[in-house]
């Protein structure tokens, strides 16, 4: 298999993209992948908290493109899993501080050396998210379901297809099954209809997520949760195998039948 | 009967939120903002009842997007009293 770049992106901030990048990583690697994720906000660094690295990084990418370091020298090897590293960004450095060449080079001589490299994008429809679009082979854009989220899904969706790095697919971040069925909520099929896109994964709300990251550990390291399942699934599609689509419950929703709630 | 129509509005608000979807894609993907169709739909209704009475009430200017092509569907509705009976029925051709 040909070592494969997935851009995790969206076009409304605060949709999840970190949390499904971190989570996408972790299942991959623990699929026996050799995953690299990189932090593709610069500035804004989050990634490593949220993997629970924070206290590791020395060097960033910012230091490999301008020579302080070498490649090797600013991964960070997460243990938890056989073959997981990250790529910090700097966080006193802005979206200038790496061009689309540079990314593209960055990842060409990553590809030497994993199966997958996963990209954390900003957010929105500039320099940063071009730089972060530059190398991918796959594209994944997270929705939430929700009138804002989507209309901007469809922005960066056309800019995918512009840059010919399409089609795009969506990760529907957050739904919550119970809602849908009442109603309340945009389900996946009235997303995939307005957007006209193809979904990779529906990740559905799961209070467990918040945990992890206050913890620094994501949930499809060990979870069972039905967040974890999801990013698992979507891990195994992107190696290729054909898993069916299925929507998990929301544990909040599973808590109250259960009357724990 | 009004509050009838809200409360059902609310319980179904998912499907709302699709419709109002819709229509803000068909705009934002054609680069045409939606109060620029209301402009057009008046510049329309002035030229057009210079010459012919129109139901200006029911006049619809909208953008549809079929495959690659966006068009204007320009909708006017004539009022053609001259040509209905006193009764009201149609005149048969």
């Amino acid at each position: 298999m040909h070592p494969i770049v997935v851009t995790i992106t969206s076009g409304k901030g605060g949709v999840g993209k970190t949390t499904c990048a971190a989570n996408t990583g972790c299942a991959l690697a623990l699929l026996q992948k050799k995953v690299v994720v990189i932090d593709g906000d610069i500035g804004l660094r989050n990634l490593d908290i949220v993997m629970g690295l924070e206290n590791r990084i020395v060097y960033d990418s910012v230091d490999v493109i301008e020579g302080r370091c070498r490649l090797r020298q600013a991964l960070i090897r997460d243990k938890r899993a056989p073959e997981l590293y990250l790529l910090p960004t700097a966080q006193t450095r802005d979206k200038t501080a790496i061009s689309p060449q540079q990314m593209v080079q960055l990842c060409d001589e990553l590809r030497k050396e994993f199966d997958f490299i996963i990209i954390d994008s900003p957010a929105g429809i500039e320099q940063g998210f071009h730089t972060c679009l530059a190398p991918a082979n796959r594209v994944l854009i997270v929705t939430n379901p929700e009138v804002s989220s989507v209309r901007d899904s469809d922005r960066v969706i056309g800019l995918v297809e512009s840059q010919e790095k399409g089609p795009a697919h969506l990760i529907i971040n957050r739904l919550v099954k119970s809602r849908v069925k009442r109603q309340e909520m945009l389900s996946m099929e009235d997303i995939v209809e307005v957007l006209s896109t193809e979904v990779i994964g529906v990740v559905p709300e799961d209070e467990n997520i918040l945990m992890s990251t206050n913890r620094g550990h994501p949930v499809a390291l060990n979870g069972q949760t039905p967040a974890a399942m999801a990013f698992h699934d979507i891990a195994r599609r992107l190696s290729g195998e054909d898993v069916p689509l299925q929507v998990q419950q929301s544990t909040s929703f599973i808590k109250r039948l259960f009357g724990r709630g | 009967m009004n509050a009838l129509k809200q409360l059902f509005k609310g319980r179904n608000s998912a499907d709302t939120a699709k419709q109002r979807l819709r229509f803000v894609l068909i705009h934002d993907r054609a680069e045409i903002p939606p109060g620029v169709l209301d402009l057009i739909k008046d510049d329309i209704i002035a030229v057009i009842s210079r010459r012919l009475p129109i139901d200006r009430s029911s006049v619809s200017v909208n953008i549809d997007v079929a495959g690659e092509e966006n068009r204007l569907l320009v909708d006017i509705p004539l009022l053609a009293e001259s040509r209905r009976r006193p009764d009201g029925a149609k005149r048969q051709l």
